[in-house]
């Protein structure tokens, strides 16, 4: 039987679908203006290359802002938070994880679970750029790099650049008189990476953090960041054997397939 | 009047009832606060008007006064007062309630003054002295009032209208009795109507109101109930708050609201005295609220007690942006609930913002899945 | 994952230790070795402190802030109680007592974000950790978060003198003598302006003398009392000789003595120390005035600030402003208008002492029956008596009351005087809000544009009023 999860966010959706055997296949793509129609796209490219319908789920879950909305068409038997999702997609993932950092595009939440992968608590940021990917697509934009780029380039500065500021729109004005300056983009990109992960860390510590620690979502592909947290958090993350941006995805699929079971 | 009628009145800022009182001579005065003895103004045979603001979103002339830093809720309810809704009202009491409520009545008094404006000043820590001092300022409070609508009020009528609103003291604490069972006859939603309602009304034809749904409910069951819930904070008068928890499985079996049982717990007069000092007394001692700055203690205790009694799964506190009393209350609350295992989500959100309502939402649904599995 | 889990008190101490052992005067060189010791941001905030025009000075009033600290710290060793107090209440009142210390904590915030690397975000960052809300008021909520947050200095008590004048103050007070389990005593204010309302005052001022007796373990000594309050006599005629000052054009007082007339309020009034800092701050000023020394070419502007400054950058506000010939003729927390107390008898200390208190910055302003109307009376008054151009108010966020009626002190101050206000948005005590170059260009187009006109638009009025006196002479 296959069970299949979609996530409809603010700026990506995906999708999964597994069967007992683990993930069969995933999508991933920049969302459209509505969500049913970013779920459709998601999950029908994901069909297409797999040649299945949607009458071969079993179950679907939809987590995600767009949640409600695919589940109102039909294309979903249930929705369930994305907190929950993120949640239990990590803990299948790895079961000694208590504590999940998800950083998206537009939010930021904090996730931690009990001995058996329920959840304990959360906190969520989904008000303010500040330590959402957002932040890192301002900072790119204004250094003149990609999102792929700023992360490992940064690993070389010896003297990050300090950003003195906590609104997002100080920090661009920063970062280009600094570059003005004539300051190196190796050394803003690493000042940029630093801030970003002290408003992670400011989120963070609203939750009682426990180890294990894993970062999820699109911001952890970035190296700089993920290890700044693990110097400021003092631990070693997780590493997440799939792609971090589709634990939300992966763990509403999964939670298709217990409630499909029942 | 049906629960159907109870929401429909409640929704509106001059209900049915309102508008014929005042069509029939009756006046109105306006008063913010649970700390406000409603006696009084009943007393003097006019109706005391809970100020609201229903959830109004739009604050451009409130924040020509107010700036962004002060609570949306009394922006919606300054904005309210300035552009005409409020023009029924034939006086108005405040209350130092809070800063903000302090600051939403300087700026309706300064733009728009009303004809009959009274500050009652309310002490934040109940001793002897400010006890006394209370009693004192009902009693300037009454003599202002029969001044200026030149009316007496005299100590029996007082004691006529403490002990009607005993009986619907009483009856309210029946409702939220009957909201609490294991299978409960009212959701959360429709008893914050009737909470509303109820501060619109004169409390004689409330009572008649509270008396019908005691007895069409009396044998109601409500069973689909995923996780049973107390909502405790800031000021808000959002039915469709409400509404929004319980649509995805959580029933409110008790609250600790402002414009909640918070307004009547633990209030009850007895039978004799000087009238003001009683009322002083009833309406200061065991206020609980989060102004009174040194009796966390008897708040703590009474939440806690609330969701024993009510055998809650977990507790939503809520506070609006920038109330500072519920905002840091909140978190001792929280502290105290979690240090015996009881689950409390904390919300932080904006009054009367609908874009607010789905970023709740996706909390609340967590919250719900977290505690009922 | 632990962080640094060293506290404010024992951080800024250590740096007060160094103060201590400075000498009086201190040349270029010598402030430059120094300095060099210091982490960047200590050196950077310091160094306002230690412009060569009031250096010593400075050095007087440092080492008299210093001082209390030091003093605060031994304070349980000595056998007295360290009662953590607000900036609205009078420290004599503590004072008066043999066996207690006051500790302020909005002082304590201001000085951790002055003298520490870093300044006090890690401590609003405990905070926030805790869940607190990001609209507290960061002046006493850095220390605060230090005392919930880490290893540091404990109080034994709190007073509370902020209920009536301000939620947040009071909440997160109540917050901490809950968290760290240590009692709260409360100072009511009444929102009510008539004899009634100081009576009620006076009364509970009574018992909270009475209170602090039995927590303290001590009664309050006349003798005692009449010494600290005769020595606070003192620093009130100290306080009225440099208001006085403040009138003269170009002002002789620098900018940044508005800022230690009310830290002297917070922390050490009634005490020798004060005094002698007070009449240092008056003997310079006195020498500048008869010098005519400013240190612009020309005044630009008189700024009277309405509400607090800003104090995560001390070089770039208070020096900076003076050397663009912006004066700072003081801001809210100095409008307290102290009295002198009647000595006679107890009860007329006491009186003194409720007198006090009422009076204290944001109680006096913002604690009465209208938001508005005594803030506006203080600054109408303090702008007419000193002669200011414009006011500025700074707009702190966490300041519910005056962001409340800023809109009506705005109007009045145009209406009755002419004298324009800006209004700012920042956090005054934390620097990542509201950079301080966005602050100083608000600052400087304000100058630029609507002051500098209006001034015009003055001496336009002034020319052609006299003109036509002239002409109908004629």
């Amino acid at each position: 039987m296959l069970f299949a999860g979609i996530d409809v966010g603010s700026l990506t959706a995906e999708a999964v679908v597994l069967n007992s055997g683990g993930i069969i296949s995933y999508e991933s793509m920049n969302v459209l203006p509505n969500p049913v129609d970013s779920a459709h796209e998601v999950m029908g490219r994901l069909l297409k290359k797999q040649g299945l319908g949607w009458d071969d789920l079993h179950y679907t879950v939809s987590t995600g802002y767009g949640r409600e909305k695919v589940q109102e068409e039909g294309m979903a038997q249930q929705n369930i938070s994305e907190i929950s999702c993120h949640g239990f997609g990590a803990y299948t993932e790895n079961l000694e994880v208590r504590t999940i950092v998800d950083i998206g595009g537009q939010d930021a939440k904090v996730i931690k679970l009990n001995g058996n992968g329920e959840l304990a608590d959360f906190v969520m940021n989904d008000k303010c750029a500040a330590g959402t990917g957002h932040f890192l697509e301002i900072m790119c934009k204004a250094l003149g790099v990609t999102l792929d780029e700023i992360g490992p380039m940064s690993l070389s500065s010896r003297k990050p650049v300090r950003m003195s500021n906590r609104c997002s729109i100080y920090v661009e004005t920063e970062v280009i008189h600094y570059l003005q300056r004539g300051e190196s983009k190796v050394d803003l990109a690493a000042g940029i990476n630093k801030a970003m992960a002290e408003r992670v860390v400011a989120l963070v510590r609203r939750v009682k953090v426990e180890e294990r620690v894993m970062m999820t979502g699109g911001v952890a592909k970035n190296i700089a960041v993920r290890k700044e947290l693990e110097r400021m958090l003092g631990t070693r993350m997780l590493d997440s054997k799939i792609d971090p941006q589709i634990i939300g995805a992966y763990g509403a699929a999964l939670l298709a397939q217990r409630e499909g079971a029942r | 009047m049906k629960m159907e009628d109870v929401l429909e009145q409640a929704a509106v800022m001059q209900n049915e009832y309102l508008k014929k009182y005042k069509s029939d001579g009756g006046r109105v005065i306006g008063y913010a606060c649970i700390a406000t003895p409603v006696e009084i103004v009943e007393a003097a045979g006019m109706l005391p008007y809970r100020l609201r603001a229903l959830g109004n979103n739009r604050t451009e002339i409130a924040d020509a006064h107010l700036s962004r830093f002060n609570c949306s809720f009394c922006r919606s309810v300054l904005q309210l007062g300035l552009d005409g809704t409020y023009d029924f009202l034939d006086g108005l009491i405040e209350t130092n309630g809070c800063d903000h409520i302090r600051g939403m009545f300087e700026n309706w008094q300064y733009v728009n003054p009303s004809e009959f404006f009274h500050y009652v000043r309310v002490p934040h820590v109940m001793t002897e002295d400010s006890l006394e001092y209370f009693t004192n300022d009902l009693r300037l409070w009454s003599e202002a009032l029969q001044k200026h609508f030149d009316v007496a009020i005299s100590e029996d009528d007082l004691w006529s209208a403490i002990r009607q609103q005993d009986r619907i003291r009483a009856k309210l604490k029946k409702v939220t009795e009957m909201r609490e069972r294991d299978e409960p006859a009212f959701t959360g939603t429709e008893v914050m109507a009737a909470f509303l309602l109820g501060t619109a009304m004169m409390s004689t034809d409330f009572e008649k109101v509270l008396d019908r749904l005691i007895e069409q409910r009396e044998n109601h069951k409500i069973t689909d109930i995923k996780a049973r819930l107390l909502l405790g904070g800031s000021a808000t008068d959002e039915v469709e708050f409400l509404e929004m928890i319980e649509s995805q499985g959580g029933h409110i079996s008790a609250d600790n609201l402002c414009y909640g049982s918070r307004a009547f717990w633990g209030r009850e007069a007895g039978e004799s005295g000087d009238p003001y000092a009683v009322l002083a007394g009833m309406y200061l001692e065991n206020l609980p609220c989060p102004r009174m700055f040194v009796e966390f203690p008897y708040r703590r205790d009474l939440m806690i007690s609330s969701v024993e009694r009510a055998k809650t799964d977990g507790v939503i506190l809520v506070h609006n942006k920038f109330c500072d009393v519920h905002g840091v209350d909140n978190v001792q609350l929280r502290l105290a609930l979690e240090k015996r295992g009881i689950p409390v989500l904390s919300l932080e959100k904006e009054y009367g913002a609908t874009a607010d309502l789905g970023r709740m939402k996706t909390r609340v649904q967590a919250f719900l899945e977290r505690i009922a599995g | 994952m632990e962080i640094n889990q060293q506290g404010l008190f024992d951080r800024v101490a250590k740096i007060m230790e160094l103060i201590e052992r400075m000498q009086y005067k201190l040349s270029d060189e010598e402030l430059e070795g120094l300095m060099n010791f210091l982490p960047p941001d200590s050196r950077h905030s310091l160094s306002a402190f230690f412009e060569s025009r009031f250096r010593d000075t400075s050095i007087i009033f440092l080492k008299a802030i210093s001082n209390w600290i030091l003093r605060a710290r031994i304070a349980p060793e000595q056998g007295k109680k360290a009662i953590i107090v607000p900036f609205n209440f009078p420290v004599e009142f503590i004072h008066g007592f043999s066996k207690a210390y006051p500790i302020t904590s909005e002082v304590l915030s201001t000085l951790g974000v002055v003298a520490l690397e870093g300044q006090g975000e890690r401590y609003w960052d405990m905070a926030m950790g805790l869940g607190l809300p990001d609209h507290i008021c960061s002046s006493n909520t850095i220390e605060l978060g230090s005392m919930l947050g880490s290893v540091d200095f404990k109080p034994q008590a709190i007073v509370s003198a902020a209920p009536g004048g301000c939620d947040v103050n009071a909440k997160i007070h109540e917050f901490v003598s809950h968290y760290l389990d240590i009692p709260q005593y409360i100072l009511q204010k009444p929102p009510d302006d008539s004899e009634r309302g100081m009576e009620a005052y006076i009364k509970y001022t009574n018992t909270l003398i009475s209170e602090l007796e039995e927590f303290i373990g001590e009664e309050l000594s006349e003798d005692r009392l009449r010494s600290v309050l005769g020595k606070a006599n003192r620093c009130t005629e100290l306080y009225y000789e440099l208001w006085d000052l403040h009138k003269a054009r170009p002002s002789p007082v620098p900018n940044i003595f508005s800022l230690y007339i009310y830290a002297i309020r917070f922390s050490i009034w009634g005490t020798d120390e004060a005094i002698t800092a007070l009449e240092a701050m008056v003997d310079l000023c006195k020498k500048r005035l008869e010098a005519k020394a400013y240190p612009a070419k020309e005044e630009r502007a008189r700024t009277l600030w309405v509400y607090t400054s800003y104090y995560f950058d001390f070089p770039n506000l208070f020096n900076w402003m003076e050397e663009s010939g912006y004066s700072h003729l003081g801001d809210g927390l100095d409008l307290f208008f102290p009295q002198p107390v009647d000595l006679s008898s107890m009860d007329t200390m006491v009186e003194g002492l409720a007198t006090a208190a009422w009076n204290m910055p944001m109680t006096r302003q913002v604690g009465g029956e209208s938001m508005s109307r005594q803030w506006t009376e203080d600054v109408v008054h303090s702008a007419r008596e000193l002669n200011a151009d414009c006011a500025i108010y700074c707009g702190h966020h966490s300041c519910k009351q005056t962001w409340s009626v800023v809109s009506i002190l705005r109007k009045e101050l145009m209406d009755r005087l002419g004298v324009p206000l800006l209004i700012l948005q920042g956090d005054s005590w934390i620097r990542k809000m509201t950079p301080i170059s966005v602050i100083q260009h608000e600052i400087e187009e304000f100058v630029n544009n609507v002051v500098s006109s209006k001034k015009k638009t003055k001496r336009k009025l002034r020319k052609r009023r006299q003109n036509n006196n002239q002409q109908q002479g004629e």
